[in-house]
């Protein structure tokens, strides 16, 4: 019995092993290519682990000289607002769609879905017309139509995570005599942290991913975001292969920081014990 | 017309006919004075057409008369000017169901509404299963729990219009290197298949979409798992349940609104699935993963045609509320039941 406990431990690592592999790989791959100098990365150095003449001339190149740090910086501004914003809004949403009854719930969350059943490229027209008309393009302003893209998501999550928050919890609350609004955020708000911060991610991650909408309303280079700031690394007659990797790579790093700060909130748990069954 | 009309008159000299003349003349002045005021493209009511249209009958019938008894100086351009007049009608570009009519019988469409179903059925069938997998892994309580986690999150952080820049120069033919492994263990037969075949351009499309979001699946999977208590688990093994019992008859059941959550926009998006596809393929070779948003796009901006490209779209939008009402059917009924 050991035994095969042991044999079958060493399979499922080395299952996961392989599968991790193949996950970071294609990542892996571009940091090598991100010190590769121009003539590496074609032809017969391209499949060098390590480079013959290694060199962080790309990443000098694009922290320096093509301005990635000020879209990092538009990015992060506009994903942390768009995070803040739109986990507000949810919460609220998703807490009277899950606890109160009312006419129309159901057509409420079919509606707010419907939100993300067109191509983006279609939404994209009107808002820019609109966006033009009230002056808004080049500004910080892009974050409210990044709703379109997040808010369905995020209500979605929260509702089926509110529903499994046991209500006699809130009953036990209100009975102590506590308001709806500090039952949302005293009960409900931190017992379904691991929903609350899985939306976060997504809805940080989504926004700070976001392109078409950015390109279109922030012309502007200096309101342009990481994903644009990169889709400009090329000439006209090539794409910039080594200075793309670089900063594939340098963008990349913000998000896993905050993922890394995010996901120590995603614990099982937290309503275990709360109620005598 | 007015002017040339009168000028002609001094040549007409058969009573009659002048007195036809004045008559049309003053039609014309009539109704010119109707319109004086008003510019550009106007929108007329039926029976103001009607009116128009029998005064063009009519003066077409005078001038013919006119030059077939007379040689006035301005017979022949008259009749150009009355033509001209006729052809100042424009009509309503409103083509009703037309073009829901050519896409009955649009072979490209067709094409197209496959490839997005083949694309959206396997990738999230993927997706769904290695997610699954993955969450399980980011679930169990060990040391290191966080780095993996964080890690496996990474084909997602990175922006899909980078992502797919970035896989275009991993299939690349001469120098990629999953190309060339897939060469190596002989799953292509030539590392340029991956993107200048057909199937082998819809493998790399999806292995790269099923790449980069399996680890959203795991992520909404993740936050699920964690609602499942504890002491269901114990009450089972108590209860001598097996490891594939539980997962059957606890993790599953149990999961069932998170697992319709991220089914369901995961299907709308990969549905939907347009840089990815845009970057790597182009809809390319011979169309072969051109999918539906791609084809809308393709047709609005690259051929403006925008009313066919709106066709599209509707249609999409059809079928992803059908697709998405089949879910929440299906998977939904517990969605709004309370613990």
């Amino acid at each position: 019995m050991k035994k095969t406990n042991y044999k079958w431990s060493v399979l499922s690592i080395a299952l996961i092993a392989i599968f991790l592999f193949g996950m970071i790989f294609p990542f892996f791959w571009i940091l090598i290519t991100s010190f590769k100098p121009d003539g590496e990365i074609f032809g017969d150095g391209a499949y060098r682990i390590i480079a013959q003449n290694p060199t962080i001339h790309a990443y000098i190149e694009v922290l320096f000289n093509k301005g990635i740090l000020n879209s990092v910086k538009n990015s992060f501004i506009v994903a942390t607002t768009t995070t803040v914003y739109i986990i507000a809004i949810a919460t609220f949403t998703a807490y009277a769609i899950s606890r109160f009854d009312f006419k129309g719930k159901n057509l409420l969350l079919g509606t707010i879905l419907g939100v993300s059943m067109f191509p983006q490229m279609i939404v994209v027209g009107p808002i820019y017309n609109l966006f033009l008309h009230l002056h808004l393009t080049n500004s910080y302003a892009v974050v409210l139509p990044y709703s379109t893209i997040t808010l369905p998501i995020a209500v979605w999550i929260l509702v089926t995570h509110f529903n499994q928050i046991p209500l006699a919890l809130e009953e036990s609350a209100k009975i102590d005599g506590a308001t709806s609004l500090q039952i949302l955020y005293k009960i409900v708000f931190p017992l379904a942290a691991p929903g609350v911060f899985t939306t976060a991610i997504i809805v940080f991650i989504a926004a700070w991913n976001e392109f078409l909408l950015t390109i279109t309303l922030n012309s502007d280079q200096s309101y342009h975001t990481v994903p644009v700031a990169v889709s400009f690394l090329r000439t006209q007659f090539q794409i910039l292969w080594s200075e793309v990797s670089a900063a594939t790579i340098i963008v990349t790093i913000p998000t896993l920081i905050i993922v890394l700060l995010f996901q120590k909130k995603i614990v099982s748990g937290l309503t275990s014990g709360g109620v005598k069954e | 017309m007015k002017l040339f009309l009168t000028e002609d008159r001094s040549h007409v000299t058969a009573l009659q006919d002048r007195e036809k003349v004045d008559r049309l003349l003053q039609d014309v002045q009539a109704v010119s004075g109707r319109f004086k005021n008003e510019k550009g493209v106007q929108k007329i009511s039926r029976t103001d057409k009607a009116t128009l249209l029998q005064l063009y009958t009519r003066s077409t019938a005078v001038i013919n008369d006119l030059n077939a008894k007379y040689h006035t100086p301005n017979g022949k351009n008259l009749l150009q000017i009355v033509k001209d007049y006729k052809k100042s009608f424009i009509s309503s570009n409103f083509i009703g169901l037309k073009g829901y009519e050519r896409a009955l019988t649009d072979a490209r469409l067709g094409l197209a509404l496959w490839n997005t179903t083949l694309f959206t059925v396997v990738s999230v069938f993927l997706e769904f299963v290695l997610g699954l997998g993955l969450a399980m892994i980011m679930n169990k309580a060990f040391r290191g729990q966080g780095l993996i986690r964080t890690t496996s999150l990474i084909p997602w952080a990175i922006p899909t219009a980078v992502a797919a820049l970035m896989w275009s120069y991993l299939y690349d033919g001469n120098s990629g290197a999953v190309s060339n492994f897939f060469q190596a263990i002989g799953l292509v037969h030539n590392s340029s298949d991956l993107l200048l075949s057909g199937s082998g351009a819809m493998m790399s499309t999806i292995i790269a979409d099923v790449w980069k979001t399996t680890p959203y699946m795991a992520i909404l999977l993740l936050a699920g798992l964690q609602n499942i208590p504890e002491g269901i688990y114990e009450a089972a093994d108590i209860d001598g349940a097996g490891r594939i019992q539980k997962f059957f008859r606890i993790t599953l059941p149990m999961l069932k609104p998170a697992i319709l959550v991220a089914l369901l926009f995961r299907t709308l998006d990969a549905f939907r699935v347009f840089d990815l596809i845009y970057v790597l393929t182009n809809g390319g070779p011979g169309g072969a993963t051109e999918t539906l948003s791609l084809y809308s796009y393709k047709t609005t901006f690259g051929q403006t045609n925008f009313g066919y490209g709106s066709v599209i779209v509707i249609i999409m939008f059809v079928c992803v509320a059908v697709i998405a009402t089949i879910y929440v059917k299906v998977l939904g009924t517990n969605l709004m039941d309370k613990s």
